[in-house]
């Protein structure tokens, strides 16, 4: 099942602008290997849970994975041939707020060749185009 | 230890975000020279070498700028949002007889028997913090995993460290252990809601305040 927050202060949020790239999130941080998206915009929950299936399922238990990101934001709908007015739609699905730059998936306890062709089978089920990252050079 | 690298700088004259970018554009990297009571100097050195210098280890350096060559620990390296390329870069002044702290990474070796059986070697620790001569500056802390087994772990007091080198880490601190996968916990497994939940639960004031309204 998508992963959803457990309380909420308000049900409805407002839609706002992803503008620039990620400052923070944007480099390995837990795992060996890593999937960071290239573009911005919302990551489903479905789309984070696709990719955490596919993954899941390419490891067959091996190694570890993270997930760096968290459908924090509703997204809301408005059923069709409505009449106009009558307010703001119903919460239709959870997203993630994506910038450019963040690590969506980390990997660890698997060789890099392995490693690869599971975060490339993760990136076909994302809504962006991704890149597959090492840990930064120890400075 | 790393082989000793010289790098090239140049001293550069505008300091500012136009004269940074007019330099990453030619290929070259602003950096800046710091430490030992001395004036602060801004330099400028060639990307390539310097991308070179770090994917082989080198910490501590020749800088040669203004004619002269002395020792230099990179000691900040900024990326860009893509962490693609090299935005600036520090330099530290030290010298030989000098004692230093800095992050090492830790590099896991040999294969562990526990992965036929089924478990997942889970590292922890990825850099140590070490502080050492600067002449002996290691490229990594070797740790030998060859032996583990399921549930036992190797903790910082463990390591054998090269000569000189003290780790300032917690020794009880585990780098890796080895772990069954089904009784690890995975972080999705915690976090998803159960099947019940359809629907977040609202933090909301009115609910306590409407009993209130009834008295």
């Amino acid at each position: 099942m998508p992963q959803m927050p457990k309380r909420v202060k308000y049900r409805k949020s407002q839609r706002g602008k992803v503008r620039g790239k990620a400052s923070r999130g944007n480099f390995v941080s837990f795992g060996e290997f890593g999937l960071q998206s290239l573009e911005s915009g919302w990551l489903s929950a479905e789309a984070i849970e696709a990719g955490r299936v596919t993954a899941s399922h390419f490891l067959r238990g091996e190694g570890r994975l993270y997930i760096r990101v968290f459908p924090h934001k509703s997204v809301t709908a408005i059923p069709a041939e409505t009449r106009m007015g009558k307010g703001k739609g119903e919460p239709e699905y959870w997203a993630a707020v994506i910038k450019s730059g963040m690590v969506l998936f980390e990997i660890a306890g698997v060789p890099e060749a392995s490693a690869r062709d599971c975060l490339a089978r993760v990136a076909y089920k994302m809504p962006f185009k991704c890149r597959f990252l090492t840990r930064r050079p120890n400075i | 230890m790393a082989e000793t690298v010289v790098l090239a700088a140049e001293a550069r004259p505008g300091n500012g975000t136009r004269g940074a970018r007019k330099l990453r554009k030619k290929g070259q990297i602003p950096g800046v020279v710091y430490g030992h009571k001395e004036a602060t100097v801004s330099v400028a050195v060639a990307a390539d070498d310097l991308h070179q210098a770090i994917r082989r280890g080198a910490r501590v350096l020749d800088l040669n700028h203004g004619g002269k060559v002395e020792k230099a620990l990179i000691r900040d390296v900024q990326w860009d949002a893509l962490g693609h390329y090299i935005l600036h870069v520090d330099f530290a002044r030290v010298s030989e007889d000098e004692r230093i702290t800095l992050d090492v990474r830790v590099e896991l070796r040999g294969t562990a028997p526990g992965i036929v059986a089924g478990g997942v070697l889970v590292q922890q620790i990825h850099q140590l913090h070490v502080e050492c001569p600067v002449i002996s500056v290691p490229d990594s802390i070797r740790v030998n995993v060859g032996e583990l087994q399921i549930g036992q772990s190797v903790q910082v007091k463990h390591l054998t460290l090269p000569p000189g080198v003290k780790v300032n880490n917690d020794p009880e601190a585990i780098i890796a252990a080895f772990r069954l996968t089904a009784v690890e916990p995975t972080e999705t497994a915690a976090i998803t809601p159960t099947a019940e939940q359809a629907e977040p639960e609202v933090i909301s004031k009115k609910k306590e305040e409407e009993p209130a309204e009834e008295e």
